[in-house]
């Protein structure tokens, strides 16, 4: 009843005039740019993240929630458009969306597309409000040992369980640590890494690295191997969907929404193992199974609405523990950090107006968004079409904006450009991203946590098994470490005759990668010991097979 | 489809993946000096000091580096990364990439002494160009309004002051 009141005041906040304004111009940007080829949510986020820093907290984060969504909803329409999409969580999307679109329904496609995400946010975000205080009134009894051990847990999470290969997610990890370990030490004050510059002794700033990373390593990486000629993008009118498209999503719709959101709430989200299980779920339930891989509704419908949710669910270990588990949520961090708020459980004691105005805002941001995007769509195809060496010289050109902004320091710039080169390397040899940026925002923050424990105990490492919470958390993180390399030694001797089916498949179209490589690269999980994905890891990187695997073969 | 297929691999693709298992083991090396290198005072006496959590992370560093160089002997790779405008069965275009991280260093040599707009209208070009637009007059126009329009949109509109340069009093 008292969370209910305090929504309710959330959304007498949000609902001002100046705030629904920024609401709008939000969506507006956020779809505008999420929109644009070759970046997703969480490139959008970190580009517009200057926009917001003349803003007061309030209206910052309101415009932030709309940039949110609304490079989320720009994302997928990207990908039923024009296919292969670069993030991750839309490869599910573009699997039957981009075939609805060459079928003459990108109409319905976007239709479903919008209407989903729109349930999905809204009843996801629902979820949040119910969920969220429960967690913060089980975080707030919490000490330093618990955060450490949820800080190790996200750590292996972002880096073994999530991505294809855990070697390279731990160095990633690494890598990203020793980013953050630049600058100051906050207890005593000692300088690390800064290497006698005095613009170092601050740390790098969040949002450097984030824009480095996300805007300037992927331009780079896509100037390199810039397609040439014209790609075929597909017109479009109005979205609408008929009578039986209706019938065929509404279901998908909810199931993608409960598939979608635990999946973001648990500190190891992300959006590419619910959406997958999403297309799966929907592809078995179909009354049309023959239509899986010529452009299903369905196929359309569910993984939209369980990437909404999924993004709804990481905003649970965001808000509450001050966990980013995505990339869109590791930026969003950067954007709170800026106004000095650190999420957790206790910005729900010490600030509940922000945090209640920000999570009405996602109901405000969402709808503003379908009222948007439906009629706005034909629109938004057409940014497909911008030439695209105005595209990426206009990513360079924000990117090195939104670094300078960030500190105006033009050191900043030299310190994009260095990690944006990392950011390249990284996509080069299919290193994940994801692990650097938090490696780099929660390494210094689990050092607090360690000393904070050990200080405590006056230097007795058994405090970190003090709570209960830890001892389960680092159980779960072994048995996440030595269980798959145990299942594979198993699988591989048994397999021995047939090939491997289950993982054969599994690698078989590897679309997400190169279909250069396509064929030597065949499972690049069942391969080499070095690169064990966990078995809960196995349908992200069989996502786009099943169905790609033929479409690959066909391209190829 | 296991390790034996891949041996047919491009060599020179395996070995280039070496490079990062070398950064990392450099990484690892430049991590321990400069720990090394951190003062012990009365206050580093306490409990746990600066210097632990670096040591873990050099260690961390010195053994994915020697994971990664291992397993890339052995002749694993990761996934190059795809996209909507990557074409991944062209090499890479090395003048372009390493151009457009010279135009971004130039970026912050002279964004202070030439003032925002005329820099960000040179890199909006240059990179351009780079990229292969071949409309050599919109382009510059296309960079002149884009830096215009963004320093009047942050100094008047956000009231955040980019610098002028040389442009002090014109703009």
């Amino acid at each position: 009843m008292d969370n209910l009141s305090l929504l309710m005041e959330g959304f007498a906040n949000a609902l001002t005039l100046q705030n629904l304004l920024f609401a709008l111009i939000g969506v507006l940007l956020g779809t505008a740019v999420g929109v644009l080829p070759g970046i997703g949510p969480a490139m959008t986020v970190a580009l517009l993240l200057p926009l917001t820093y003349a803003l007061d907290v309030t209206g910052s984060l309101i415009m932030f929630a709309g940039i949110y969504y609304g490079g989320m909803y720009g994302g997928s329409t990207t990908s039923i458009l024009l296919n292969t999409p670069g993030e991750s969580s839309s490869v599910v999307t573009a699997l039957e969306g981009n075939k609805m679109a060459k079928a003459g329904r990108g109409a319905q496609a976007l239709a479903t597309a919008a209407i989903g995400s729109f349930v999905a946010g809204t009843i996801a975000t629902g979820a949040l409000v119910l969920v969220a205080p429960f967690i913060v009134s089980i975080a707030i009894s919490l000490g330093a040992p618990s955060y450490f051990a949820m800080m190790l847990f996200a750590f292996i999470a972002v880096s073994t369980v999530l991505g294809s290969s855990r070697i390279r997610g731990l160095s990633s990890l690494f890598i990203g640590l020793t980013i953050g370990l630049v600058g100051m030490d906050p207890t005593t004050g000692q300088p690390r890494l800064t290497f006698g510059q005095p613009l170092l002794s601050g740390g790098v700033d969040v949002v450097v690295i984030a824009v480095a990373l996300f805007a300037v390593g992927e331009a780079l990486w896509i100037a390199a191997h810039l397609r040439q000629g014209k790609q075929a993008t597909i017109p479009v009118g109005m979205p609408w969907m008929g009578k039986e498209d209706w019938k065929r999503s509404w279901k998908p719709w909810l199931r993608g929404t409960v598939i979608g959101f635990p999946f973001g709430a648990i500190p190891a989200g992300g959006a590419e193992i619910p959406t997958f299980l999403s297309y799966v779920t929907e592809k078995k339930l179909s009354k049309h199974p023959e239509e899986f891989g010529h452009g299903a509704i369905e196929g359309v419908a569910g993984p939209e609405a369980a990437n909404n949710a999924s993004a709804a669910g990481t905003l649970v270990p965001l808000l509450t523990l001050g966990l980013p588990t995505t990339a869109t949520a590791a930026v969003m961090i950067a954007a709170f950090n800026q106004y000095g708020i650190h999420p957790g459980p206790l910005l729900f004691k010490t600030e509940p107006v922000l945090v209640w105005t920000l999570i009405a805002s996602l109901f405000i941001g969402n709808t503003l968004l379908l009222a948007l995007n439906l009629p706005l769509a034909p629109f938004w195809a057409k940014l497909l079409r911008i030439p695209r060496p105005y595209l990426y010289a206009g990513i360079l050109f924000f990117a090195t904006l939104g670094a300078y902004a960030a500190g105006m320091q033009a050191f900043n710039i030299a310190i994009l450009l260095l990690i944006g080169a990392l950011g390249y390397m990284a996509r080069r040899y299919g290193f994940p991203v994801l692990p650097i940026i938090v490696g780099a925002i929660l390494g210094p923050e689990m050092e607090r946590q360690l000393r904070r424990s050990l200080q405590i105990s006056s230097g007795d490492p058994a405090a970190l098994l003090s709570e209960p919470l830890p001892i389960v958390l680092y159980t779960v993180i072994a048995v996440f470490l030595i269980l798959p390399p145990l299942v594979k030694a198993v699988r591989r001797r048994m397999r021995g005759g047939d090939g491997g089916g289950a993982d054969g498949d599994g690698g078989a179209g590897g679309d997400g990668g190169a279909p250069l490589d396509g064929a030597i690269d065949a499972a690049p999980d069942a391969g080499a010991p070095d690169s064990g994905a966990p078995d809960t890891a196995a349908p992200d990187a069989a996502a786009p097979a099943g169905p790609a695997a033929a479409e690959s073969s066909r391209r190829a | 489809m296991t390790t034996r297929s891949r041996g047919g691999t491009g060599l020179l693709n395996g070995r280039s993946e070496l490079g990062v298992a070398a950064l990392l083991g450099a990484l690892a090396v430049i991590v321990a000096v400069d720990t090394a290198n951190i003062r012990h005072t009365a206050v580093n006496a306490g409990v746990m000091g600066p210097q632990v959590v670096p040591t873990i992370i050099a260690i961390g560093l010195a053994l994915c580096a020697i994971a990664l160089a291992i397993s890339v002997l052995r002749g694993g790779h990761g996934d190059p990364e795809d996209g909507e405008d990557i074409d991944l069965s062209i090499p890479a275009h090395w003048p372009t990439v390493f151009g457009l991280a010279g135009l971004i260093l130039g970026y912050a040599l002279v964004l202070d002494p030439l003032g925002y707009v005329i820099a960000s209208s040179i890199l909006f070009y240059g990179s351009a160009l780079l990229l292969g637009s071949r409309r050599y007059v919109w382009a510059l126009v296309i960079g002149i309004l884009l830096s215009l329009g963004t320093f009047y949109g942050f100094v008047l509109g956000l009231g955040i002051m980019l610098p002028a340069g040389l442009l002090t009093g014109i703009l």
